[in-house]
């Protein structure tokens, strides 16, 4: 039988740490990818997502179900994401190594799916223009984009209101379009 | 550009997400049909979402996480240091959206500011301007007191001179006048 998430919080409340072992073996490939479509370095991003769990394992005894548990659980990692990109942002020659390193990483694939010449340049140009966004553009882009997630919970993960998603996704992808024209 | 087409044009993005109201939906779609100029705005962001969910989703393919536990796990046994929980707790408290609690905040700061500033800053022209109306001390030994009343607009001073009605019951025990002097 399987658990829902409520009842796994509710155990985990409970003290049993096995049930929160489940939560984080549910959630941890998805949280790991938000994390790192904001962070672009792996290292950083395991670490982050791997705390943000951890924050979440302490405040879990706080959680009354108001929300449902994944996008509580986002909003610990979004926000924490967010802090360690402004932290990134103050050292961008670091940042700029990470990026050519996951550049090279994604080369490498076997699956790549910038195969040609153009579509390689699209794909530095992307990586740029997504690197340029403010913290709050680049994490509507990617709950978005990588998670599919609605404007409801983004809102939600996010703190501010669905028109607020809208607006902020508009803007970011008007960015995006706008340094990207030349590939678009 | 038609200003119809600009405002639809600002709904393609929602309306991609499926996020719009089926009669907004379908506003929009009807436009689109019709209008080769948002028809192109919608290729280029259609192309856009296929190139980011490609470099987005593409990266972590060979990522493990068969250690991800453990790490979580170590944290979790760490003895916890009490600076992590204070600092954790500032923070969730700078955070949205937990901070609307600063709002009202900062707008009460503010005014409390503004019109305390004077008590600080006697001169300063951000303080709430009030008549320039100070008494002294008396100027001689017979109770006189002397105030001042100065308008900086215009420039001028106005000094008052009155009688200190207790100091004269006291040294003189004759009824006191209630009307300054000039």
């Amino acid at each position: 039988m399987e658990f829902s998430d409520w009842d796994l919080v509710q155990k985990c409340q409970a003290g049993e740490t096995s049930a929160f072992q489940e939560l984080v073996s549910r959630y941890q490939q998805k949280i790991f990818m938000v994390v790192l479509g904001l962070l672009r370095d792996r290292e950083d991003s395991m670490d982050v997502a791997q705390e943000a769990f951890f924050r979440a394992y302490r405040k879990i005894k706080g959680f009354k179900g108001g929300s449902s548990f994944y996008t509580w659980l986002y909003r610990i990692a979004v926000n924490m994401a967010i802090d360690a990109q402004r932290r990134q942002k103050r050292n961008p020659l670091e940042f700029r190594e990470n990026m050519d390193e996951v550049l090279e990483e994604q080369n490498e694939l076997e699956k790549d799916p910038f195969s040609n010449a153009h579509d390689k340049e699209l794909r530095a140009g992307l990586f740029a223009a997504i690197n340029d966004l403010t913290a709050e553009h680049k994490a509507v882009i990617i709950l978005r984009t990588v998670e599919g997630l609605p404007y409801k919970d983004i809102g939600e993960i996010l703190g501010c209101s669905e028109g607020t998603v809208m607006s902020r996704l508009h803007y970011a992808r008007k960015k995006l379009q706008g340094k990207l024209k030349a590939f678009l | 550009m038609m200003k119809r087409c600009e405002e639809l044009r600002d709904r393609i993005g929602a309306w991609m997400d499926g996020e719009l109201s089926r009669s907004g939906a379908e506003e929009v779609r009807v436009h689109l049909e019709s209008c080769p100029a948002c028809g192109e705005q919608r290729r280029q962001l259609e192309k856009l979402q296929a190139s980011l969910k490609a470099v987005l989703v593409a990266g972590p393919s060979n990522v493990s996480f068969e250690r991800f536990w453990f790490g979580v796990e170590q944290r979790i046994n760490r003895k916890p240091v009490w600076h992590e929980d204070f600092f954790g707790w500032v923070h969730d408290l700078l955070t949205p959206p937990q901070l609307a609690w600063l709002v009202p905040a900062v707008i009460i700061l503010v005014l409390t500011g503004v019109f305390s500033l004077e008590s600080f800053f006697p001169g300063s022209r951000l303080a709430v301007q009030r008549n320039n109306f100070a008494a002294v001390e008396s100027i001689d030994g017979f109770g006189r007191n002397v105030a001042l009343l100065r308008e900086d607009e215009t420039k001028t001073t106005i000094i008052w001179l009155y009688q200190n009605q207790e100091g004269e019951d006291e040294s003189t025990g004759e009824k006191s006048e209630s009307s300054p002097s000039f």
